[in-house]
């Protein structure tokens, strides 16, 4: 079968069921979920979820019951929308958020080659391409719903997420060029003896903005704005559907918390873990890869505790006007100086 | 396009804008109010005196009560020349100072989410909290309090109430400093509200703007300075104005005069002399019957500048109740500023004037 051995067979199974794939993704989902509303509760002096699960105070369950009731509401489609777009819209979001998933490697397989689900040396290449259906997909669901809401939403969103993916595949240029790869295995390698967040910190600082734009997140969740546009591309949306849309976000969180992660802090590299490393090395390195992607998830939940909403010409200016220079600048800097600390990646 | 934003939306509350928008843009504004008119000022008419104090209260129930009903008994007390006793008047200034400490930490969180800032919401929301729990010592109720009387007011202050006071005062002062720097350091909350629907000071007059957002335009113009009632010129306070008259200036504009509130109250809760707290000693039962005759009253509550004309006919119920409201003076300086603007600047200038929907329709 797929002229793959048993063995081989058997792993599969378990990368996409188990991890990075489903049981993973999920769970990471479940657990920032109810990350971000008790950490935001905190910073707005409030308790946030506290009933749901085990441990009292803690609602440590409450993203498992509101998936739940989601799933239980009926779903209603406007009987304007365009029924098949509308229908097809959240399925295709979540569908495309989760692909990305199997082209990231998450450690060194023990027995040799890498933890991903599919290998391909043009990883780096295939979620960048996923990445810019993002915006089609909103426009989509936005014209389908056939609210004037939803269409003014799905157009900022296709303004924001256009002007925001040039300064990711910029700044994702310096790197590139250095490892001269799109391979994500062979750019973790690369960043063995030093990370790229210290040779290229412009570039870090760039992609971590323009990915938060990329997400929708607060300052930059214009197209979702609540006070503007009610909720944007998916306001019609109820139900399983906007379980879907929901659960599609926060997929793209952590597909761009471990993409991150590997372009600049590393991926699984970093110093065993006795306990860990003594079970499998593969757990080591997967450890240090999570605790990195926290990191990004918290500085990316972060922003809404912190900031108000830009308007979308504030965005766009500062998209056009200070980002994509200072990835361009990053490039240069990265040509001029590449011949010194290009012995010290390997290159 | 005509997008027609409410009565069913986050923002708008009970308004209704419609708004011609081109993409991003704002081409022509108008506003659709009347969603929650209930003809208060018709109810008013069919009842006694002194039973109208509940019902001028549900203009303004959640916000600034103590504003509202004070300028009725005013009214009352103006045409049947009651006399209040000074612990009465001093124990009035103190309601309407807390309720407007209440009422401008409500307009801040409002201010705080029309731009998506939920921690500002919950900062303030959760200060309010603390000044709820003083009136509800002073009067038993957390938003409507039926606080003044005609000839005095309900309730004396119980015991411990002026040091319970004073302490969380001094807590909201220090917790003013974090709002400043919510406002003033974050780079971000600038960028939304300076320089936006800026109100010039010829403007604001012209159109008949009152309250904070007046003096936010740089026109020192209070009612508790320029005719004050009750025992407000016995203290000392200013009246902060603003500079720009835009929308950060409106914002800011409600810290500051928490900040005046503050000093005031101190000075009250000092000053305050023993004695009745109603006027007829034995308490007045039977609610008075008004001489024939009219009377004007104005008081300064937290959004402007409340207006009670009372037309008497000698009878126990009033002949006409004429109210003009804040909010509803307010309205003419939204449909001038929201013109060619980006949607994005709709709530910021809709929620930084203040508005409440009861306010506007009564």
């Amino acid at each position: 079968m797929l002229g793959l051995s048993f063995v081989e067979l058997i792993e599969l199974f378990i990368k996409v069921l188990i991890f990075p794939g489903t049981l993973f993704s999920l769970l990471f989902s479940i657990i920032v979920i109810w990350f971000e509303r008790k950490f935001l509760a905190r910073m707005h002096l409030r308790i946030g979820p506290l009933h749901v699960g085990p441990f009292n105070r803690l609602g440590l369950f409450q993203p498992i019951a509101d998936f739940l009731k989601l799933v239980q509401k009926e779903i209603i489609t406007p009987s304007r929308a365009n029924k098949f777009l509308y229908d097809l819209m959240p399925m295709l979001a979540a569908f495309l958020s989760a692909l990305s998933i199997a082209f990231i490697p998450y450690a060194l397989d023990p027995s040799g080659g890498y933890w991903v689900i599919f290998y391909t040396p043009l990883s780096l290449l295939v979620i960048l391409v996923i990445l810019t259906a993002k915006p089609f997909i909103m426009v989509g669901a936005g014209w389908a719903a056939n609210n004037k809401y939803c269409t003014i939403g799905a157009l900022r969103a296709a303004f924001q997420l256009l002007a925001y993916e040039i300064p990711i595949v910029l700044s994702l240029a310096g790197i590139v060029i250095a490892t001269r790869s799109f391979d994500l295995a062979r750019i973790v390698e690369a960043q063995s003896s030093v990370w790229f967040i210290i040779l290229q910190p412009i570039g870090f600082i760039v992609i971590l903005i323009a990915m938060m734009a990329e997400l929708l997140r607060r300052p930059f969740d214009i197209p979702l704005a609540e006070q503007e546009v009610v909720f944007g591309w998916p306001t019609e949306y109820t139900g399983v559907q906007f379980a879907l849309v929901m659960v599609a976000e926060y997929f793209d969180l952590c597909v761009t918390a471990s993409l991150i992660t590997i372009l600049f802090l590393g991926g699984w590299s970093g110093p065993a873990i006795p306990l860990l490393h003594d079970i499998s090395p593969m757990l080591s390195g997967i450890f240090w890869f999570l605790l990195k992607m926290a990191v990004i998830t918290v500085i990316v939940i972060m922003g809404r505790g912190v900031f108000p909403r830009l308007r979308i010409d504030q965005l766009l200016e500062s998209g056009w006007t200070v980002l994509i220079p200072l990835a361009i600048i990053q490039i240069l800097i990265t040509l001029a100086t590449a011949q010194w600390w290009l012995p010290l990646i390997g290159v | 396009m005509k997008l027609s934003m409410g009565p069913q939306h986050p923002v708008t509350s009970h308004f209704r804008f419609i708004l011609d928008v081109d993409g991003d843009a704002v081409l022509n504004f108008e506003w659709d109010v009347g969603y929650t008119h209930r003809g208060i000022e018709k109810m008013a008419e069919n009842r006694i005196y002194i039973q109208n104090i509940p019902v001028v209260e549900r203009i303004n129930s959640y916000c600034d009560a103590i504003g509202t009903t004070l300028g009725y008994v005013e009214v009352v007390e103006e045409l049947t020349g009651i006399e209040i006793p000074e612990r009465a008047k001093y124990l009035r200034v103190i309601a309407a100072e807390l309720n407007r400490i209440a009422s401008h930490l409500y307009a801040v969180s409002l201010v705080g989410i029309s731009a998506g800032f939920e921690t500002m919401l919950m900062w303030t929301i959760n200060d309010r909290e603390l000044i709820l729990d003083l009136l509800v010592k002073l009067s038993g109720q957390r938003i409507t309090y039926t606080y003044p009387t005609i000839g005095g007011v309900r309730w004396d202050m119980p015991d411990g109430f002026k040091e319970d006071a004073l302490k969380r005062l001094d807590y909201l002062e220090k917790r003013l400093e974090d709002y400043y720097k919510m406002m003033a350091w974050n780079r971000t909350f600038q960028m939304r509200f300076k320089n936006v629907g800026i109100l010039k000071p010829s403007d604001a007059v012209k159109l008949g703007i009152v309250g904070p957002n007046l003096r936010a335009s740089g026109v020192k113009a209070d009612v508790r300075k320029d005719e004050p009632y009750e025992v407000y010129d016995r203290f000392d306070f200013e009246v902060p104005t603003g500079k720009n008259g835009d929308s950060f200036d409106r914002a800011s504009m409600r810290l500051k005069e928490i900040e005046q509130s503050i000093v005031i109250l101190r000075q009250a809760l000092k000053d305050i002399p023993k004695g009745p707290i109603k006027g007829s000693p034995k308490g007045s039962k039977i609610p008075p019957t008004a001489p024939r005759g009219e009377a004007y009253s104005r008081v300064e509550s937290a959004r402007g500048e409340f207006g009670y004309y009372l037309v008497s006919d000698g009878k126990s119920k009033p002949y006409r109740l004429k109210i003009s409201t804040p909010s509803f003076r307010n309205l003419p300086a939204l449909p001038h500023l929201c013109r060619n603007v980006p949607l994005g600047d709709i709530p910021v200038i809709f929620i930084t004037f203040d508005y409440i929907p009861l306010d506007v329709d009564r």
